[in-house]
């Protein structure tokens, strides 16, 4: 059963990226501490309006992830507060003794946009699609990391990473996401979102795979398994209480994520449920591969993260439940 | 002409965060002393001369930034913010131990560090965003540019010059024209592993600062008249980033000791008496 704020259907897609910057439009008028920095990257509606209004408020490093990543700690480190723009793997990959040690290491208030992150980005190939961000980001002490899922979540996760005082990450997928909640989602970092209450298993998803992991809840009930969805947006702090809940309520759990299943979510996931109250866990998600050039729905099918995989995956784990 | 009280008040300084961090260095045991001691003449004139900060309030708006990019040369900073009030000297009994203030690469919870360093090749690039800070929403002058509200002092050791990082920070300073940023190299000529033109030759050093754009003065970094000249110089050139390389010696000020690349050691009896012998 659906919660009232999540929409009966989905609603208009949009670029997660978008939905960041129809926000941040708003932000950048009112906080006159924001700082827009880019390595290079498209700047959206939000970067182009500061760009205008606020020359000196926009600061393009190039094609220098780690300048960008340190350069941001140093503002911040004098008041201001820098929001980073760049693609995730430059970010994480490139960057990722520079988000630990000048960002989170002194606890600067600055926020990394992480842009196209996981697997989920078309043509691009394996170079490009992330499958570190989650287990890479997640044993960073002080570091928040935020993984919304669709353009309403988005917009929140945005303003809830301004008003937090601390390191927020925040991943933003490519491809236009289908609008799952309605206006009046409640979003709190570190406290999951309910989605669909049932009984007979849980789904913990992230990002982007929470839209397929609703489909599969829909399939599943269709045969008659009724199945509770938690939105993991926070992946750091992790809502541990949501999960052990989850396991002592259903027994069985699937998580879901475009990212790699080691040390992702599903490792998150199982540490609590392992130490906690062990119940049957199955990993959707990568699987140790890199990447490859294809549409968004073949990579979910080669890499078996589409709705059906995860349906699938419920039943597999039921099988095994106590 | 330079105020030759100031000299001799430097050079006192200078010979006081020497001592002082060979205390350090005897009570935890391990330190860097080399390029602790190459840098300590930039560092007292930077301390006690150039730089307007307040040991009293620590988070002065408006101060002058001090980065060390070379944060394992911790001893002599310590010695200089100690000296200067930052924190009681007792401080330096625990450098490097459980709960110590003082840790073994510099962190900013310490009174008066601005940067977590022991990263190599990100010091510049913090300064340059905390440089590119004061200049964000400042007064402007009759030419439109900003007046920046205060002044970041970057040191750089000259091995960390083969991170490229540095290079990325290089380019976006004078691309942005960030004339509020002084950069020195501390070029004492050895890095961990050995000499620097043996590891990778980052030579001829003054040449490649000046094709990227900046100011570049090339000084003995252990004579206080040029130092400060070059600073002087520096603040009369508008409109670019400053670089200051300094032809420093390795373990300055303790004879038996310079030039032998004595970088993370652990300090022998023997050492301890030559250094203190010295800097009497």
């Amino acid at each position: 059963m659906k919660k009232a704020y999540v929409r009966q259907s989905p609603g208009d897609a949009k670029a997660m990226y978008d939905a960041y910057n129809e926000v941040m439009v708003d932000l950048i008028r009112k906080n006159d501490k924001i700082i827009m920095l880019y390595g290079d990257f498209p700047r959206g509606a939000a970067g182009e309006l500061a760009t205008k209004e606020f020359p000196d408020r926009v600061i393009d490093v190039g094609i220098a992830e780690a300048n960008l990543i340190t350069l941001a700690a140093g503002l911040a480190g004098a008041g201001k507060i820098p929001f980073t723009h760049c693609h995730s793997i430059f970010a994480v990959g490139r960057a990722y003794n520079q988000i630990r040690q000048n960002i989170a290491f002194d606890k600067y208030n600055a926020k990394i946009v992480m842009l196209n992150t996981g697997m989920l980005w078309a043509f691009m190939g394996g170079s490009h699609q992330t499958i570190e961000e989650i287990a890479a980001l997640r044993v960073i002490p002080n570091l928040v990391l935020l993984s919304p899922c669709d353009p309403v979540e988005t917009k929140k996760a945005t303003q809830a990473a301004l008003d937090y005082v601390g390191p927020v990450a925040i991943r933003l997928a490519n491809p236009p996401v289908p609008t799952i909640y309605k206006e009046d989602l409640p979003f709190e970092i570190g406290k999951a979102v309910l989605v669909n209450e049932g009984k007979d298993a849980t789904i913990i998803a992230t990002g982007i795979c929470v839209g397929d992991a609703l489909q599969a809840t829909e399939l599943l009930e269709k045969d008659g398994v009724k199945v509770r969805l938690l939105d993991m947006h926070t992946i750091k702090p992790l809502d541990e209480a949501a999960i052990i809940k989850a396991a002592k309520d259903t027994g069985a759990i699937v998580t879901v994520e475009d990212v790699s299943i080691l040390g992702g979510l599903g490792g998150a996931v199982a540490e609590v449920v392992c130490e906690n109250n062990p119940v049957p866990v199955k990993r959707v998600g990568i699987k140790d591969r890199f990447g490859q050039s294809a549409t968004i729905d073949e990579l979910k099918k080669e890499y078996e993260i589409s709705a059906d995989h995860i349906a699938r995956a419920v039943k597999d784990v039921l099988k095994k439940r106590k | 002409m330079v105020d030759q009280a100031l000299i001799k008040k430097l050079e006192e300084k200078a010979k006081i965060i020497r001592r002082d961090a060979i205390t350090m260095i005897k009570a935890g045991g391990l330190g860097w002393v080399g390029g602790s001691f190459s840098q300590a003449d930039i560092i007292a004139t930077l301390v006690f001369h150039t730089m307007k900060h307040d040991p009293k309030n620590p988070s002065l708006e408006d101060r002058d930034r001090l980065i060390v990019s070379k944060a394992h040369c911790c001893e002599t900073v310590y010695a200089a913010l100690g000296e200067a009030g930052y924190f009681s000297k007792e401080e330096y009994q625990h450098y490097g131990k459980y709960g110590a203030k003082l840790q073994a690469h510099t962190e900013k919870t310490t009174p008066g560090i601005e940067y977590s360093g022991g990263s190599l090749g990100q010091g510049l690039s913090f300064a340059l965003g905390q440089a590119m800070a004061a200049r964000i929403g400042a007064p402007k002058d009759s030419a439109g540019k900003p007046i920046p509200r205060y002044r970041v002092f970057c040191i750089l050791g000259d091995g960390e010059l083969d991170e490229g990082q540095v290079w990325e920070a290089v380019m976006a300073a004078a691309h942005y024209k960030v004339d509020n940023l002084y950069a020195f190299v501390d070029h004492n000529k050895y890095q961990s592993g050995g000499r620097v033109v043996d590891r990778i030759n980052i030579t001829p050093l003054a040449v490649k600062w000046r094709a990227f754009g900046w100011h570049t003065e090339e000084i003995n970094g252990h004579n206080f008249e040029e130092i400060l000249n070059a600073i002087d110089r520096a603040e009369k050139t508008p409109g670019r980033p400053h670089v200051i390389i300094a032809h420093t010696i390795k373990c300055k000020g303790v004879p038996t000791l310079e030039n032998k690349n004595v970088h993370f050691c652990k300090l022998t009896d023997e050492m301890y008496e030559e250094a203190v012998k010295a800097l009497k």
